[in-house]
């Protein structure tokens, strides 16, 4: 740095701007003041105008994203209520409050410098790049289970959900821990096997009324590879021991209660896996990706129990999805919420709230990594010595950048983790 | 590389070599090695333009099918919008430029100005790259959903774009810094030229609207790479956000081209009409007018992408607007060649040009911001020639004028004059004769970007095929004798064409910091007490100096 061209003896210079001159000579005190410029004031005035225009760009950058968000938020709301559950709540505030630690000792990094308090410079460098790390780490937590999940944005979005609201159905069946008998089409947006097909005329709540179902479940052992994939084994899977037989919730409390006699199968019912009536949802208990095995199961539905009420009060004739006068169910609760979508498929392009979650906590992740890198650079130069109150610029535009950062996270957490 | 630089001798001599130069800091080397580049990229553009005009020399197959036409008008534009238009003016003749006008000793921030040019070199390699494994055709807008399908090398030329975008950012963000902190203190705001007006006016629009095209490229980036799926149709997203982000940025581009072309222009304008600008602080508001006024219209490019009515009614009438700060430029010009001593050099020729072209590729912009109109004009030739009539007609040909104007301050050297003004009236009669004629053909109806068209055509057709090779001659002969002149060219003087902002009080070529002693203070605009002295030194040019006419009547300051 030091053997640059600029750092050399005798230019035309003269005084510039708002400091009135008098420092016409070049005795600049601290060896990182760059010759161009007149002081050490001018220097740090300079970089710090720099900084702020790199941050208005940093904004603008964003931005892109935040536009995004506004868009798809305002088109599909119900995505966003939705897709915000499988968000952790807990790890985005935790990560919060470690960024917030981590911009007060950056801010602090910048008065140490300033009164040259060397140790507690270094002291506070170090607490911001541990922050820095600490709030990575919890990412990576978060992504691992995301990615563990099938959880992902846009084509690569591939989830599971069991009924009861933590796992969403496998497009391809292939869920660890919970396998269903219902292959789902992504392209075509139906589930393309293993629905009840009878003409069984059930509601598309009839899951809420308490229809039962009965099914022959199997799982079918596959070897062999693309065409010669082949049944080399099979055995029958038992219904799960339902926790409260009559209870209308029976079928989806598969993970409320674990189903000690697993694998077995409960009775799913999701108006948009399978339009016409139940499936069978398969529960292992475990979070095994298997890829070796099929299920095939045929349901068939019992008839609902009649409610003595409803003897009396004869057919009501509802309206069903796609007429005129449906309307949606009235969600009472967020525990409503889950249920109402967490027997299927999310709703349609769920993709795109993970596509903007990961975009937007992608790039600002990477900002941090690069904060990092930078507060390396400088508790290294730290330690070297080399700052002092006349030269200090570094630290406080790191600080402020690291601030802008903090910000970003300030706005996405309750953007993306506090949707109601 | 030295420890300590000899402030008294000029910048080409002090460690010479080009190991010196590609780690250099120096504002003007810096400077220099942009314009290299940029000279090759327009030759290699217009390389891919002479392609596509042969193609369409007539009707049917000529030299190429369908798919390889997309490619060479996509890689003409990518390269020349990306690599040339818009680095030009700003990057390398305001690199050279700009300090020297302030008086500077350099930019605020040398090193990362090195790393500018650095990421434009790294994005012309990819775009370069893009090239070289088949090319790319989505056209220079790169649109989804189609750039998301396309099998051709997308990924390439995007990140090629990306790295372009930040180069442009960080020249911008330098140059602000630099007009704000490195102003002599006798220089208040409206005693700048209006060059620095108008690179101010262009920095602040690169650090505001690139940004948003480095994410929109980023996003398609991903979307390729992993399908992330924001612009992706058939995963739920939205194509059309696309469009609206890529000409947030996109419009303002626009005038981070013109912008700076009309400083350059203000400049050429009053020197050779010795004239004091008129209207100086019309046409410094109008340059940062234009840059707020460019955030607001970029839905003129989505007349029929399906915006609602009322946006595109509110962005008609926006776009309108824009045609005022436009037109108040035009008109100070007009009035500082009223009774100017207006001489006729190679650099005012292609001023000139640039009124004329730029007065009608501007007012043709309004015809296309009229919604009826839009509707039948858009994606056909008419807009195709409203935009060279712009960005070729007075960008371009600003840049050259410029260019020529302070080639012998940088070069050391005077450029050929006679063969200088044949080049400047080719390029202007080459230019109408490419693009005349597809205004007329686009108002009939002839699409644009296709590769084949009905006979009624021809005849236009085969017009602008020639006169894209005049124009194509004329401009190669340019890039030709400049650097014949930087070996052979007469020796410069310091003032050869009478300027009178800092830069022509500096040697010629500057010393390593600009200048040897500080900078006096200079009378902005005046040419009273500027003579002209002929044979000045050894090669004969002419020198103007600065001396108080004998019966100089005592004029304050004109603003
Ligand atoms: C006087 C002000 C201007 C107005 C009112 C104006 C208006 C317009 C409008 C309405 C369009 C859309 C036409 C369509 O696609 O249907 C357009 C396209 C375009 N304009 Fe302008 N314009 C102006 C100045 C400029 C300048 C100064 C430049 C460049 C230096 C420029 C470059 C372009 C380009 C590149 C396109 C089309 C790009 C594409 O679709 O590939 N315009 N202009
Ligand atoms: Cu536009």
């Amino acid at each position: 740095m030091s053997s640059t061209e600029h750092d050399k003896a005798g230019d035309g210079h003269h005084d510039h701007g708002d400091d009135g001159g008098g420092h016409g000579g070049h005795g600049h005190g601290s060896p990182w003041i760059q010759h161009h410029y007149d002081d050490a004031q001018h220097q740090f005035d300079s970089g710090k105008l720099g900084i702020w225009f790199f941050l208005v760009q940093e904004i603008l950058f964003f931005a892109g994203l935040f536009v995004a968000y506004i868009v798809y938020r305002h088109h599909h709301p119900e995505i966003f209520a939705y897709a915000s559950h499988y968000l952790d709540v807990k790890w985005g505030a935790i990560n919060t409050g470690v960024l917030i630690v981590s911009s007060l000792s950056a801010a602090w990094a910048v008065r140490c410098a300033q009164l040259a308090q060397r140790r507690g410079l270094i002291a506070c460098l170090v607490i911001t790049i541990v922050c820095a790390f600490g709030f990575l780490g919890i990412k990576f937590i978060e992504y691992s289970h995301k990615i563990h999940e099938g959880i992902l944005f846009g084509g690569r979005f591939d989830p599971c959900v069991a009924s009861g609201g933590d796992h969403l159905l496998n497009k391809a069946n292939r869920c660890p821990g919970v396998t269903s008998s219902v292959v789902w089409d992504v392209k075509a947006k139906k589930a393309t096997k293993g629905c009840l097909d009878a003409e069984t005329g059930y509601d598309w709540d009839a899951g809420a009324k308490g229809i039962q179902g009965k099914c022959q479940v199997a799982e079918v052992k596959m070897g062999g590879r693309g065409a010669s994939r082949a049944e080399v084994g099979r055995r029958t899977i038992e219904a799960c021991a339902a926790p409260s037989a009559g209870d209308g919730h029976a079928e989806m409390a598969g993970h409320d209660t674990p189903a000690h006699n697993t694998p077995c199968w409960s009775l799913v019912v999701n108006p948009h896996v399978c339009p016409k009536g139940p499936a069978a949802m398969v529960h292992y208990g475990d979070h095994t990706k298997r890829t070796d095995i099929e299920i095939e199961a045929t349901c068939e539905a019992a008839p609902a129990p009649v409610a003595p009420a409803d003897a009396f009060a004869g057919t009501v004739d509802r309206p069903g999805r796609g007429d005129a006068n449906f309307k949606a169910p009235q969600v009472q609760s967020k525990h409503d919420a889950i249920h109402e979508w967490s027997n299927g498929p999310p709703p349609e392009h769920t993709n795109m709230f993970f596509s903007i979650y990961f975009a937007m906590t992608g790039l600002h992740g990477l900002h941090v990594l690069f904060g990092i890198f930078v507060f390396i650079w400088l508790l290294v130069r730290a330690i070297k010595g080399h700052f002092t109150p006349d030269y200090f610029g570094p630290i406080d535009y790191a600080a402020l950048y690291w601030h802008l950062v903090d910000l970003i996270w300030i706005f996405l957490f309750p953007l993306l983790y506090l949707i109601h | 590389m030295s420890a300590s630089l000899d402030n008294t001798k000029s910048y080409l001599e002090v460690n010479p070599g080009w190991r010196n130069w590609v780690v250099t800091l120096d504002h003007k080397r810096i400077g220099m090695m942009y314009l290299c580049g940029i000279l090759a990229a327009l030759m290699l553009g217009g390389f891919f333009a002479l392609l596509v005009r042969t193609e369409l020399f007539s009707p049917g197959a000529q030299i190429v099918h369908q798919d390889w036409y997309n490619k060479f008008f996509t890689l003409h534009g990518a390269v020349m919008v990306f690599l040339v238009i818009i680095p030009g003016i700003p990057a390398a003749l305001g690199n050279m430029v700009l300090p020297i006008q302030l008086g500077a000793p350099d930019v605020a921030f040398p090193r990362l100005n090195l790393a500018s040019f650095y990421l434009w070199c790294g994005g012309a390699t990819l775009l370069l790259l893009s090239v070289a494994l088949g090319g790319i055709d989505t056209g220079w807008t790169f649109y989804t959903p189609y750039s998301i399908e396309t099998q051709t090398a997308v990924l390439p030329a995007v990140s090629g774009a990306f790295l372009l975008g930040f180069s442009s950012i960080f020249t911008g963000l330098n140059f602000l810094v630099t007009i704000h902190k490195f102003r002599p203190a006798s220089m208040g705001w409206f005693q700048m030229p209006l060059n620095l007006w108008a690179l101010y006016a262009t920095a602040l629009m690169q650090v505001l609207a690139t940004p948003v095209l480095g994410i929109t490229l980023l996003l398609l980036f991903v979307e390729r790479f992993m399908q992330i799926g924001i612009f992706d149709p058939t995963l739920g997203g939205d194509p059309v956000l696309f469009q609206h982000f890529f000409w947030f940025y996109s419009h303002p581009a626009v005038y981070i081209m013109i912008v700076p072309a009309m400083g350059v222009v203000s400049e050429i304008l009053t020197t050779f009409s010795r004239k004091p600008i008129f209207g100086y602080r019309f046409i410094a508001y109008s340059s940062i007018a234009l840059a707020l006024f460019s955030f607001l219209v970029w839905g003129h490019h989505l007349f029929v992408s399906g915006q609602s009515r009322l946006a595109n009614m509110v962005f008609s009438a926006l776009t309108f607007s824009v045609g005022i700060p436009a037109a108040i430029k035009v008109f100070n010009w007009t009035a500082t060649l009223y009774k100017g001593d207006i001489r006729l050099e190679t650099p005012m020729l292609y001023v000139l040009s640039f009124l004329i072209l730029f007065t009608i590729g501007g007012l043709t912009g309004i015809f296309l911001a009229v919604l009826s109109i839009d509707v039948h004009l858009h994606d056909t030739y008419f807009v195709v020639a409203h935009f060279h009539y712009v960005m070729m007609g007075s960008t371009l040909v600003a840049f050259l004028g410029g260019l020529h104007y302070w080639w012998p301050k940088l070069s050391g050297r005077m450029y050929p004059e006679t063969i200088g003004k044949v080049c400047a009236w080719g390029v202007f009669i080459g230019f109408n004769l490419t693009f005349l004629p597809q205004f007329v053909m686009g108002s009939r109806g002839m699409p644009r970007r296709y590769w084949d068209y009905d006979p009624e055509y021809t005849l236009y057709h085969r017009l602008s095929t020639i006169g894209a090779f005049i124009l194509g001659m004329s401009m190669f002969t340019v890039v030709c004798y400049l650097a014949w002149s930087l070996k052979r060219g007469k020796k410069a003087t310091q003032n050869p064409w009478g300027g009178s902002t800092l830069e022509w009080v500096a040697p010629t070529p500057p010393t390593v910091f600009n200048f040897p002693e500080p900078p006096p203070e200079v009378e902005l605009y005046e040419y009273d007490d500027l003579h002209e002295v002929e044979n000045a030194n050894q090669d004969g040019v002419t020198n103007w100096e600065r001396r108080p006419a004998a019966n100089k009547p005592a004029r304050s300051s004109h603003h």
